[in-house]
C-alpha cells in the first residue's frame, strides 16, 4: 500500500489486491486503515520514481511507435496509425504489447480506438478493448461520467442535475450545458467521438527518418552493434540521397531485453550520409560510454534515426575517387573528439567586435563557430598589404582565464609600473615596462543601475629574467575617497 | 672488383639496420651513385650518421639560423615528433612563442592550413589558454585557422593528439603537457612520433616545468624567455621599451649536436627568426678526448682562440693562469 500527504493526512494513493480484497479503498486516511488492519505495510509515495518510471516505459514503448505521449500520472498514449501492419494488425498489437508489459511485471489496461478520447475510456473501464471506427458512442454511452476526461467539479455539477453517464450529458442539448458547465465539457464530448480531431503531443520529437532491426538474438558486443549500425546507416543512406539531404544529428536507440533503452546521440559539423564515417562517430560515442552501457542480457531491437537533417552539397570528386578536401577531414575529426569527449572538447576562436581584451576573442564549440572561409585567392598577403600608419597594440600570446590577483608593496609613481610584486607567490623584479594602456569598461554593456566597472591601466613588464607579462592596474589612485586602493592583476604573458 | 662488392653489400646492411634502428624505411635511404668509388680496404670508411639526413633534403625545417640549423644537423625535422621544453610553467609564455614561430615557418610552405593546440584543462588553467589576437599580430596566424581541444585528462588529450597526428588535414599540431606524468612515457612518444613521420606533419610537444624524460622525438629544445632588446625607431633604440620577443633556446637533445644554447630573436613582421650576436657565448665546453667533433657549428666569437682545432686537447695559456703565476712569482 502506498500513502501521500493530501490535505494535512496520510490518504491511501495506491493498494495491491490484497489491500483491496480487505475492503480498503483509494482516498481512506491511513490512520482508519490502520484501525481497521493494524498490520498493514504502508509504503511513502514517491511520484518523482513514478514518473522515472513512466518515463522509461514510454522510452521502451518507442519500439512500437515514435509517436508516444506521457498522459497524467499513469497513462501512456501510443499513436498507433500506421503501425500496426508491422506487428500482425491491431488485435495482434494490442495482444503483444499486454504479454511484454505482463512479463516485465506491470498489470496494464490498455484500449485501442480511433480517438484518443474513446481509447483512455475503453484502457481504464473496460481494460482489454479495442473500438472500430463510429463505435465510440456505443462506448461511451454506459460508461460514468469519469471516462469523459472531465474535472472533478464538474462531474459533481453533471451529477447534482441528474446526468450520471455520459451517454446522458450527449442527449442533454448542447447550449445549456456549454453555458453552465463551460465549452471544456463539450470539447472532451467532441473529441472522444471524434467529431474533433485531437492531437497526441509526443515526448519526443518524431525523427524524420529511422531504421531498425529487430533482432532474434539479442546482441550484447559493442563490435556487434557497432557493425548494426553501419548496416543501418546503408540502408539510411539511400533515404537521404533520395530527400538530397545529410544528417546533423544521429540516435542510436538500444532496447534491452528487460525493457530498459539507451539513447545515444551524436551530432555533425556538416551534414553526413556516408555509412562508415557514421559508424566512426557512434564507434566514438560507445568507446566513451563503454562504462556507462550495461548490455545486461543484450539488445533486441536496434533503432537508427536521424533527429536532424541539412541539405547535402555534392561535391565533385578527382578521378582517383578520392577528393582532397580537408576541411572535411578536420570536421570529421573534431566530430569524433566530440562525440567522445562532449561538446566542448574543440574549441574554436572567434573575434568579436570589443576591446576588452577578454571579450575580444571568445571561444565557441567547433560546431557553432562559422564555417572557415576558404583564403581568396587574390587575397594580399600581410607583407604586401600597405603599411599600416597606425600600429595595433600588443597583445600577449596567453590571456588567463580569469585576470590573477597580483600583490604590488608600492610603486615608484602612483600612476606607474609596480617595481616588484608578488604573483603565485614568487617575487618578480620589474626590469622594464611598457604603458600604461588604459582600457575602460563597455558602457553600453552596463546594466541600468549598475556601478561601473572601473577602468584599466596595462603595463607590459619585463622582469629581470626576460620574461614578459601583462599586468594592469584596476581603478585609479585617489579617484574617489572612499574607494580602496587599486588592485594589480597578472592578465597575459607575451612570448 | 668482388672485394668490392662484399663491402658494399655489408655497408647497406649496416645502414638498413642503422634506419630500422632510426625508425627510417630502408628504401628512403639513398643509394649511392653506381660510379661512385668505393675504397676496397673498407678501413678508412665512415658512414656518416646525420639524424635523418637519409631522408629528402626538404624533410628539414629551417630556422634561417645557420648555426642553429648545422646544431640540429639541417634544421628540425618537419615530419616527426619535437619536444620543446620549458623548465617552469612560467616559461609558458616564451615556450608557446617560440613554438608558434616554428609554426608561422611551417605555414610560409602551407599557407592556410589549420593548427590544433591540445592540452589539458589543466595547463589551459595554469598558464593561459593562446591568445588569438596575440597570435595574429606576432605569427600571423590567423583566427580561423586555430583550433583548440581541451581535454579534461592526460589520457584524452594523448588520444586527440594522436588522432590529428595522422591527419594531414593540420599543417601542426601542438600537444602541451604540464610536468612529467607517468603516461607521457617512451611509447606515448614513439607512437606520437611514428603518426607524424606517416602523415608528414610535424608535432611539437610543449613540456612546462617537465623533467627530460626519456623520449622518442629526435630533436629535444629547452626554451626560456631572454630579455629583448628596446625598440628601434628612427632616432635609434628606444630607452626603457620591450622590443621583439627573445628567446633562449638550448639543445637538450638532438641525434646530431653536442648541446649548445643560442638566443634568438623574432622578427614579427618578416615572419623570420635572428640571432642576437652579442649573447653568441660558446657554453659548449671544448671536448678533452680530441678534436672537437663538430667544428662546423658555426663561429665561437667570445674565445676565438679555443675555436683552433690545434689546441682542443691543451688549454691554452690564457685559460689557465691562475695556478701557475703564482707559483713562479713565489
Amino acid at each position: 500500500m502506498i500513502s501521500h500527504r493530501d490535505n494535512n493526512t496520510q490518504r491511501i494513493a495506491a493498494l495491491d489486491e490484497r489491500a483491496e480484497a480487505l475492503k480498503l479503498k483509494r482516498g481512506m486516511g491511513i490512520a482508519d486503515a490502520r484501525a481497521m488492519h493494524p498490520s498493514i505495510d504502508v509504503v511513502e509515495a514517491d511520484p518523482e520514481a513514478d514518473r522515472r518510471l513512466l518515463e522509461g516505459l514510454a522510452d521502451w514503448c518507442d519500439r512500437y511507435t515514435p509517436l508516444v505521449a506521457i498522459d497524467a500520472e499513469d497513462g501512456l498514449f501510443l499513436d498507433v496509425t500506421g503501425c500496426t501492419h508491422l506487428f500482425g494488425g491491431e488485435r495482434a498489437m494490442q495482444d503483444e504489447i499486454l504479454t511484454r508489459f505482463f512479463q516485465q511485471g506491470f498489470d496494464v489496461r490498455a484500449g485501442l480506438a480511433s480517438t484518443p478520447g474513446a481509447a483512455w475510456a475503453a484502457a481504464r473501464f473496460h481494460g482489454d478493448r479495442i473500438v472500430t471506427g463510429g463505435e465510440e458512442k456505443a462506448l461511451l454511452s454506459p460508461l460514468p461520467l469519469s471516462a469523459l476526461r472531465i474535472a472533478p467539479e464538474t462531474r459533481t455539477g453533471l451529477e447534482s442535475v441528474g446526468l450520471r453517464t455520459a451517454g446522458a450529458v450527449m442527449a442533454a442539448p448542447r447550449a445549456p450545458l456549454a453555458r453552465r458547465f463551460g465549452t471544456t465539457l463539450l470539447l472532451r464530448l467532441d473529441q472522444a467521438l471524434g467529431r474533433l480531431d485531437e492531437a497526441v503531443s509526443p515526448r519526443l520529437p518524431v525523427a524524420p527518418l529511422s531504421v531498425e532491426r529487430h533482432l532474434a538474438e539479442p546482441v550484447m558486443l559493442t563490435d556487434d552493434i557497432e557493425r548494426l549500425v553501419n548496416r543501418l546507416a546503408i540502408a539510411l543512406k539511400t533515404d537521404l540521397e533520395r530527400r538530397g539531404e545529410g544528417a546533423r544529428t544521429l540516435a542510436l536507440l538500444l532496447f534491452r531485453v528487460d525493457g530498459a533503452v539507451s539513447r545515444i546521440a551524436v551530432g555533425t559539423s556538416r551534414p553526413m550520409r556516408e555509412p562508415r564515417l557514421i559508424q566512426r562517430l557512434f564507434h566514438e560515442r560507445l568507446t566513451a560510454l563503454e562504462q556507462t552501457i550495461d548490455a545486461g542480457f543484450g539488445f533486441d531491437l536496434v533503432r537508427l534515426s536521424v533527429l536532424s537533417v541539412a541539405a547535402f552539397d555534392l561535391v565533385q570528386g578527382d578521378l582517383a575517387g578520392e577528393a582532397d578536401d580537408d576541411e572535411a577531414d578536420i570536421a570529421l575529426f573534431a566530430d569524433r573528439v566530440r562525440a567522445r569527449l562532449g561538446e566542448a572538447a574543440v574549441l574554436k576562436p572567434v573575434v568579436v567586435e570589443s576591446h576588452l581584451p577578454e571579450r575580444a576573442v571568445k571561444t565557441v564549440p567547433f560546431a557553432e563557430a562559422p564555417q572557415r572561409r576558404a583564403p581568396a585567392a587574390g587575397r594580399a598577403t600581410p607583407r604586401t598589404a600597405p603599411p599600416m600608419t597606425v600600429y595595433p597594440p600588443e597583445r600577449p600570446v596567453r590571456l588567463f582565464r580569469s585576470p590573477e590577483p597580483i600583490e604590488v608593496p608600492a610603486t615608484e609613481i602612483p600612476e606607474g609600473p609596480p617595481m616588484n610584486f608578488r604573483w603565485r607567490r614568487a617575487l618578480y623584479r620589474v626590469a622594464r615596462a611598457e604603458g600604461p594602456e588604459r582600457i575602460a569598461a563597455e558602457w553600453w554593456r552596463q546594466l541600468p543601475g549598475e556601478e561601473e566597472a572601473p577602468t584599466r591601466d596595462y603595463y607590459r613588464i619585463e622582469d629581470s629574467e626576460g620574461r614578459r607579462y601583462w599586468l594592469y592596474r584596476q581603478g585609479l589612485y585617489g579617484s574617489a575617497p572612499q574607494a580602496a586602493t587599486p588592485r594589480w592583476f597578472m592578465h597575459g604573458v607575451f612570448a | 672488383m668482388a672485394m668490392s662488392a662484399v663491402a658494399r653489400d655489408t655497408v647497406f646492411a649496416l645502414r638498413r639496420q642503422i634506419a630500422k634502428i632510426e625508425g627510417t624505411l630502408p628504401e628512403r635511404l639513398q643509394a649511392p651513385a653506381p660510379g661512385a668509388p668505393i675504397n676496397a680496404g673498407g678501413s678508412d670508411m665512415t658512414l656518416v650518421r646525420r639524424g635523418l639526413a637519409v631522408a629528402a633534403a626538404d624533410a628539414f625545417l629551417h630556422t634561417g639560423i645557420d648555426r642553429l640549423d648545422t646544431a640540429l644537423g639541417g634544421g628540425l625535422p618537419k615530419a616527426a615528433l619535437s619536444e620543446i621544453h620549458g623548465l617552469e610553467t612560467r616559461d609558458a609564455g616564451a615556450v608557446a612563442g617560440f613554438a608558434l614561430s616554428l609554426v608561422s615557418l611551417i605555414l610560409k610552405e602551407k599557407q592556410g592550413l589549420p593548427i590544433l593546440w591540445v592540452g589539458t584543462a589543466e595547463i589551459f588553467h595554469e598558464a593561459g589558454l593562446p591568445y588569438a589576437k596575440g597570435l595574429h599580430a606576432l605569427f600571423g596566424i590567423e583566427p580561423e585557422q586555430l583550433l583548440f581541444s581541451e581535454a579534461p585528462k592526460l589520457l584524452d588529450a594523448l588520444w586527440i593528439a594522436e588522432e590529428a597526428a595522422r591527419m594531414t588535414a593540420f599543417a601542426a599540431v601542438i600537444l602541451e603537457i604540464r610536468g612529467s606524468p607517468r603516461l607521457l612515457d617512451l611509447t606515448a612518444t614513439r607512437r606520437l612520433h611514428a603518426r607524424a613521420r606517416n602523415a608528414g606533419r610535424p608535432v611539437l610537444l610543449l613540456r612546462q616545468a617537465g623533467a627530460a624524460d626519456p623520449t622518442a622525438a629526435p630533436v629535444r629544445l629547452i626554451v626560456s624567455a631572454a630579455p629583448s632588446t628596446s625598440r628601434e625607431t628612427v632616432a635609434g633604440p628606444l630607452a626603457g621599451s620591450i622590443g621583439r620577443p627573445a628567446f633562449k633556446v638550448d639543445i637538450g637533445k638532438s641525434r646530431t649536436a653536442l648541446p649548445g644554447q643560442f638566443t634568438l630573436e623574432w622578427n614579427p613582421n618578416e615572419h623570420a627568426f635572428a640571432e642576437r650576436a652579442e649573447n653568441s657565448v660558446a657554453v659548449v665546453p671544448t671536448s678533452q678526448r680530441g678534436a672537437d667533433p663538430a667544428p662546423a657549428s658555426g663561429a665561437v666569437l667570445a674565445f676565438p682562440a679555443l675555436a683552433a682545432p690545434a689546441t682542443g686537447d691543451q688549454p691554452s695559456r690564457q685559460q689557465h693562469p691562475a695556478h701557475r703565476s703564482p707559483r713562479r712569482a713565489g
